[in-house]
């Protein structure tokens, strides 16, 4: 009988972990102090459930985009069949640059979580070491870095439960009132607590490993409840132990604290192991997407060929690297300043900003390519994506006008701004005359060749 | 030339390729080619690296799924084109292991160049 099927396909469970694992970012317990103090602290966990939800309505976006074009080159695709090459392009050089923001952010935080737990080594050196340690393992072969990003999702999460749940019973008393008590900023509350489940979509370059088209939007679903109810714990063991977070809005290791109250020193460790594995994960799926995203537009010749160059296992040397040398250049810029939060916001903000495109995507091709096979369709269409593309461009619009440290510069609009500038002058003036080039050079040798 | 010729052109280029023998004697795939247009299937298997090619339905599981217009593919397959720029237009679309597809990619770079 012929064979129909395929070997080798990946399992739901990666969908699950890849997406929750490239969400769960360290500096989410940092949003989660946020958000706190934006609501005035017990209803926090709420505030996250909320925006569960508002992040819920985006995933079925990516859901749809998905089903259509099951591809690694993802938003390149999107953009490209729903919208035209060159926004397609700058969007997608934008985005890529995201990866080094949360990178470089995360770095931030896990310095000073270790240095917080092993004082006599400075931070930066630990953000160094692990940064090598992960492009080592990277240069290495994806299946290394898979199977550490397999197992490093529910370890994190399992364990955030765990901490929480032990931390709320060693707690005060908890007084029910105050769990549904709506502060004066807690609609800014749910929205910084969009932030947390940011990332989740990154799991889309994957589509094409899986048989069933209906994985990734499953893997993604799951892995948002599963992020909402770690979380969500968390926020509630967090303003169980500290009813006021606004003690806490300076402080860069809320995980530890909790963990101390939950397990005493071995708690402390444990959250201090786990902001480890965290900052992991990010570097690596990192790492690991926007590589291969650099790869695929070097090869289409969008960006220089030495991008394009792969070693001897297949991996792309030079763009992880390259990605990675910015990243680690980036995350001392801010440990010498301690201006991360422009990092948190810039990448919030084109986060965003990509949320809302895709609900542009599903009405462009919804109206582009009307008879293509959709596995899955968008939530009660026009009305989600609608309301999906107006909740995330006002989003993106906080994050990135929120002036952040001395003065009232939005420094982080200032950056991405300059970003999108930047790379819209090489799409529009760069790139056509880098291929133009090309060509000429192209001829020049096939005229050479040929014999007299 | 039809895509089957094209398909067994580009295996007997990759078998003549000293270095890309060498690079492949690890890999040991079935790969489907599907002509969406005109619904017709088509093979590309490597032993050991040693690429044949043909015509039909694989009797086995493929470890590998590529789709696309017939046009398309003979491009590809033919060296007018890299896969890559298709791929990322959402005209080329595959199934399988990230690791294969780099692999697919690295034989035809190295075949034919940039």
């Amino acid at each position: 009988m012929a064979g129909r099927g395929l070997t080798k396909v990946l399992p739901l469970r990666t969908a699950v972990s890849t997406s929750a694992g490239l969400a769960s970012a360290a500096i989410n317990f940092l949003a989660v102090v946020d958000v706190a103090v934006n609501v005035g602290g017990r209803s926090a966990w709420l505030a996250i459930m909320v925006a569960g939800v508002l992040i819920l309505m985006a995933a079925s976006n990516f859901s749809e985009l998905n089903g259509l074009f099951p591809s690694a080159a993802s938003i390149r695709v999107w953009a490209r069949r729903g919208l035209n090459d060159q926004v397609s392009l700058v969007a997608s050089l934008v985005y890529a640059t995201t990866v080094v923001f949360v990178i470089a952010a995360d770095g931030f935080v896990l310095g000073h979580v270790f240095h917080a737990a092993v004082g006599g080594v400075p931070g930066i050196l630990w953000v160094v070491l692990i940064l090598a340690a992960t492009a080592a393992i990277n240069l290495r072969g994806i299946k290394i870095a898979g199977v550490v990003q397999d197992s490093n999702a529910f370890f994190l999460l399992g364990t955030l439960v765990l901490i929480s749940l032990i931390a709320i019973w060693r707690g005060p008393q908890l007084d029910i009132g105050p769990l549904f008590h709506f502060g004066s900023h807690w609609f800014e509350g749910v929205a910084l607590g969009v932030f947390i489940f940011v990332g989740f979509e990154w799991v889309s370059p994957l589509a094409e490993e899986f048989h069933d088209a209906r994985a990734i939007p499953r893997g993604m679903y799951i892995a948002l409840g599963l992020i909402a109810i770690a979380f969500g714990l968390f926020a509630l063991a967090l303003t169980d132990i500290v009813p006021h977070p606004s003690q806490l809005a300076t402080s860069l290791i809320p995980q530890l604290i909790v963990g101390r109250t939950a397990l005493g020193a071995l708690g402390f460790w444990w959250m201090a192991l786990i902001t480890l594995t965290t900052a992991m994960t990010t570097f690596n799926g990192g790492l690991v997407t926007a590589s291969r995203f650099v790869y695929a537009l070097a090869r289409e010749r969008s960006l220089p060929s030495a991008w394009a160059r792969l070693n001897a296992r297949l991996v792309p040397s030079s763009a992880l690297l390259g990605l990675a040398t910015v990243a680690l250049g980036l995350c001392v810029l801010v440990y010498v300043t301690g201006e991360y939060e422009v990092l948190i916001n810039a990448g919030a903000g084109v986060e965003s900003l990509m949320y809302a495109l895709t609900s542009v995507l599903v009405f462009s091709l919804r109206r582009r390519e009307p008879h293509r096979k959709r596995p899955f369709h968008a939530f009660w269409y026009p009305v989600v994506p609608g309301f999906v593309a107006l909740i995330f461009l006002g989003l993106a619009v906080g994050a990135l006008t929120t002036p952040v440290g001395t003065g009232n510069t939005p420094w982080a609009l200032v950056f991405v701004g300059g970003l999108t500038v930047a790379a819209t002058i090489y799409v529009v003036f760069g790139l056509p005359k880098k291929r133009r080039q090309e060509v000429l050079a192209r001829s020049a040798k096939t005229v050479s060749a040929d014999p007299p | 030339m039809g895509l089957t010729a094209t398909l067994q052109g580009f295996a007997e280029k990759c078998n003549q390729h000293e270095r890309l023998r060498v690079m492949n004697r690890d890999w040991t795939r079935n790969v489907r080619v599907l002509a969406e247009d005109v619904g017709q299937d088509y093979w590309i298997r490597s032993v050991a690296g040693e690429l044949s090619a043909g015509e039909g339905e694989l009797s086995e599981d493929a470890d590998m799924e590529i789709r696309a217009d017939q046009r398309v593919l003979e491009a590809v397959f033919s060296g007018e084109m890299t896969p890559t720029e298709p791929y990322n237009q959402g005209d080329l679309m595959v199934r399988g292991n990230q690791d294969d597809l780099f692999r697919l990619d690295v034989i035809t770079l190295m075949i034919w160049g940039e």
